[in-house]
């Protein structure tokens, strides 16, 4: 068979120059047998999983012949900046700066952790804060328990499948029973290279009881070619564990955001996630909540602020397996110049799974005549003993708090400013992190500069 | 629960419309769907050539149109398709005087309660039985201010250019597989024409039964109501119950022109083996106001989406949806609003309620274009869950291009309610009733849209269906 042959039937789509299995065994070296064969399985997956169209349900509106080139992309090739601040772009530090308290730090420069640290208390505990690359040696056992096998294992798609095989670093997280970090830990990251594809995974597990809050930011300048970003996060809260994570997207123009997040969430489990995405070109985002015993609970928030053609696409799922089980999602978002915002949510309650408690709200508001929002929230249920709802709503500003604001004298543009924030705060008040809050709403009011 | 045991044991099978009619058509064509049922349709119908050819362009697009992957399970159908009669003409020709109804036929409309008494409060009444109507009639007061009531084919020979303009242009043949399928075999349904200023006091009425066995019912409607006209039309629908499975597909095409008011209700209660694939669709001028009013209570499975088109400024576009799955149902259904034109509004309101091993599945597409500012609309969906084996999904889609509009979505899923239980039962109220009570208040605001007739045999069904449900 040719490669054209092979293409037309969905097989091999998606393998470039870059891109391709002699890559994988490139990324191979020097890593254990059992990594070595994950990868090179999951390498078999890509390639024999077709490219996502618009023709399936979760791909609708997101049209990756459009939006993604993928034969243009290069992995990236450079070099680890030296463990020293100085050497760092001033961008970078500028974040970190603003960032209050933390239990630990971890610093990802173009792909390469490049720093590491964590309170010496936390780690005489037995915490364990790692670039996943250092962990693969020191930690093998727990690795190959939870790496790309429960929760974003090769076959949940083409991308997890691309990323299970070339993922080039990426964080491991592991707090032991019992272990409380009352400071979260933050990991700040700084991509430069146009044109390149950047592949990173975190894994993190909160062990029976223990708690732990996780920040991961992302920040670039604007590319001139088009720069892919792909992240798979695990996260798995044992039974009582309290876990907490968020993502704040902040790249340059010209970037692909691609992030799959599965969180499972085992008994009396809490597993709060954030995704804040304000940066880059396109932003998709796969997160899936798996409530997976008696008593767990997941608050799903989401905040999103689009202008120019910046394109955002959240799919996110809620799945109930266990009885007495609860999530509630809030994803909220505005929209101005020519963007667009795509919400696809589904909640799944499946047979037995009585006394959930589920609830799924997005609103958008849309800013410009030529921002448009598609919102698609979803419900599927199949357990009789539920309180399940969702609404969505599309509209514009309101008119009655604008007209309000300005008759106590404020200014069109100051009573939009205050209208739009207040709309987007309520995200935030429900999972206020210092340093998140004040970055995000500095993002937000900048943008609202533009619009006025 | 001890309860769910006696309320699964109660399931539809008191399906009172479950009676056979002898009687021996006048013209069966062969089994199944080939080209030459469909020039034998078109050649018992006395069809111009166009239409012939129209049904033989659709055939083609049916065809390379391949089956539905959403929705309800299609994958028995095709071979359901190929065992049953696509056309059966139960007598020689329509009639428009009851008397002259072939007494087998006329038998059957009794049966299903549709006496005299209630045919006259009703401007006019149309009836299906097989694949033609077998009875028309329209009150001469109406008649005389140029109102049309008439089978479709018989608008196709008496009214050729009107029916012309609009036929197949609201629905065209390649919407969906089955709209192509329909337009290719159709047989049946209504041509109604309001015109200009006049409004009907009382309803339009059609019955539509299925009574052979392996049966497939293709009716066509087609409505246009003129500037300023009004009017109401109900369609009820039945069949019995055989042991092997039966399809009915109309499709059903409806103008509103500019100020304009009308309504479509539909009581469909097939019987548990049909597959009941409806195209609706209705487009709505400048301040046109359209209403669909959708009552799912029968069939095995049901992919209905009754829609409303606002073309025009200021048009209205409204759906309510009831649906009821019991077991072995599953009821896919909702509604689509497309709004085109600049303060337009909307409400979809859909309530269902799944029992025993029943489905019901919203889903719904509310799309705002483009320029179409200050459009407004609102979708509500509730679902009532029985048994713990019952399933509902909801699948809306919303799709806004136009900043200037204010559009929302709630829905919510729920089982009857312990505390409203107790309370009714702490009044003194025997549980079974108190259930059916909450599940009548639960539809009510659908209920009362219902003509009376419809509304007492709804609140019959649900007090059958919860009778020793508790206890």
């Amino acid at each position: 068979m040719t490669t054209t042959e092979m293409n037309e039937i969905g097989l091999m789509e998606g393998v470039t120059e870059a891109l391709n299995a002699g890559a994988v065994e490139r990324i191979s070296i020097g890593e254990p047998e059992w990594l070595r064969e994950r990868r090179a399985h999951a390498w078999d997956v890509y390639e024999r999983t077709p490219m996502p169209t618009t023709r399936l349900e979760e791909w609708r509106y997101t049209d990756l012949s459009k939006k993604l080139d993928l034969s243009a992309l290069r992995l990236s090739e450079a070099e680890a900046s030296p463990d020293n601040p100085d050497a760092w772009p001033a961008q970078l530090r500028a974040t970190m700066k603003e960032d209050h308290g933390a239990s630990g730090h971890i610093v990802i420069i173009d792909g390469h952790v490049v720093h590491a640290d964590l309170n010496d208390d936390l780690a005489a505990q037995g915490v364990i804060l790692m670039s996943l690359h250092e962990a693969v040696q020191s930690h093998g056992g727990l690795l190959q328990e939870h790496l790309a096998t429960r929760a974003v294992p090769a076959e949940e798609g083409k991308f997890a499948a691309l990323n299970a095989a070339l993922w080039a670093d990426g964080i491991f997280l592991y707090v032991p029973k019992g272990v409380r970090l009352d400071l979260p830990v933050r990991v700040t990251r700084w991509l430069s290279e146009s044109g390149a594809a950047y592949f990173s995974r975190v894994l993190i597990v909160a062990e029976p009881n223990s708690q732990v809050s996780y920040v991961d930011e992302v920040v670039s300048d604007d590319f001139d070619a088009q720069t892919l970003t792909s992240t798979a996060v695990e996260v798995v809260a044992r039974a009582g564990a309290q876990v907490q994570y968020v993502a704040v997207q902040r790249l340059g123009r010209g970037a692909f955001y691609q992030s799959e997040q599965r969180t499972l969430a085992d008994r009396d489990a809490t597993l709060d996630t954030l995704n804040v995405a304000l940066g880059a070109s396109v932003s998709r985002v796969d997160l899936n909540a798996r409530l997976l015993g008696p008593g767990a609970n997941s608050d799903m928030l989401g905040l999103y602020f689009g202008d120019g053609d910046q394109h955002f696409d959240f799919n996110t799922s809620q799945d109930h397996t266990e009885p007495n089980t609860g999530s509630d999602l809030l994803y909220k978002g505005a929209l101005d110049g020519e963007s667009r915002a795509v919400f696809r949510g589904i909640i799944r309650v499946l047979p037995g799974a009585q006394r959930t408690d589920a609830y799924q709200t997005n609103r958008n508001l849309l800013l410009s005549p030529g921002a448009r929002a598609d919102s698609l929230p979803n419900l599927e249920i199949e357990a009789d003993d539920v309180k399940c709802s969702h609404g969505a709503t599309v509209g514009e500003l309101d008119a009655d708090a604008k007209f309000y604001l300005m008759s106590r004298g404020l200014s069109r543009v100051q009573a939009e400013r205050l209208v739009v924030t207040g709309f987007l705060g309520e995200v935030l008040s429900r999972l206020p992190l210092g340093g998140v809050v004040e970055k995000v709403n500095r993002v937000i009011e900048q943008k609202l500069l533009n619009h006025s | 629960m001890p309860q769910n045991e006696t309320i699964q044991d109660l399931g539809l099978d008191q399906y009172k419309y479950d009676f056979i009619t002898e009687g021996k058509p006048v013209y069966r064509a062969q089994k199944g769907l080939s080209e030459e049922v469909v020039r034998q349709i078109s050649a018992h119908k006395e069809e111009p050539e166009w239409m012939l050819e129209f049904r033989l362009k659709a055939l083609e697009i049916y065809n390379s149109k391949p089956m539905p992957k959403w929705g309800g399970d299609l994958d028995g159908l095709e071979q359901v398709l190929d065992e049953i009669y696509f056309y059966v003409r139960p007598q020689d020709r329509m009639q428009h005087s009851w008397d002259d109804v072939p007494e087998e036929i006329k038998d059957t409309f009794e049966k299903l309660g549709i006496p005299e008494a209630e045919r006259r409060v009703l401007a006019g009444v149309g009836a299906q039985y097989e694949s033609e109507m077998v009875y028309h009639s329209l009150r001469e007061e109406w008649e005389n201010q140029g109102v049309i009531f008439d089978s479709i084919e018989d608008g196709l020979k008496k009214h050729p250019d009107l029916f012309r303009e609009y036929f197949g242009t609201i629905i065209p043949t390649a919407d969906n597989k089955f709209s192509a399928m329909n337009s290719a075999v159709w047989s049946g349904g209504s041509f109604v024409y309001i015109p200009k200023g006049v409004s009907l006091d009382t309803p339009l009425q059609a019955y539509f039964r299925v009574n052979q066995e392996r049966m497939g019912q293709f009716e066509r409607t087609l409505i246009i109501v003129d500037e300023g006209a009004q009017a109401h039309y109900i369609e009820g629908c039945t069949a019995p119950v055989y042991s092997t499975e039966s399809f009915h597909s109309g499709v059903i095409e409806i103008i509103v022109k500019k100020n304009a008011r009308f309504r479509y209700t539909t009581i469909q209660n097939w019987s548990n083996n049909m597959y009941n694939l409806v195209t609706q669709r209705a487009i709505v001028e400048a301040g046109g106001h359209m209403e669909w009013l959708d009552g799912n209570l029968g069939s095995k499975l049901t992919m209905k989406y009754p829609s409303c088109y606002l073309m025009g400024e200021g048009a209205h576009g409204e759906i309510l949806s009831i649906a009821y799955s019991g077991d072995g149902q599953h009821q896919d259904t909702g509604g689509k609003v497309v709004h085109a034109a600049p303060y337009t509004t909307s409400s979809i309101v859909s309530k269902s309620i799944s029992k025993g091993h029943g489905r019901s599945t919203y889903r719904g597409l509310l799309k705002v274009h483009e320029g179409a500012h200050h459009a407004r609309s609102n979708v509500e969906c509730d679902a009532l869950l029985i048994n713990d084996t019952s399933r509902t999904d909801t699948y809306p889609y919303i799709e806004i291009e136009e900043s200037d509009a204010n559009v929302g979505h709630e829905a919510s899923v729920s089982k009857i309610g312990e505390e409203q239980l107790f309370y009714l039962t702490s009044r003194g109220i025997p549980e079974d009733e108190a259930m059916a009570m909450i599940v009548r208040g639960f539809i009510e605001p659908i209920a009362k849209e219902l003509p009376l007739e419809y509304a007492v045999e709804l609140n019959r069904l649900i007090e059958l269906e919860m009778e020793g449900s508790v206890g």
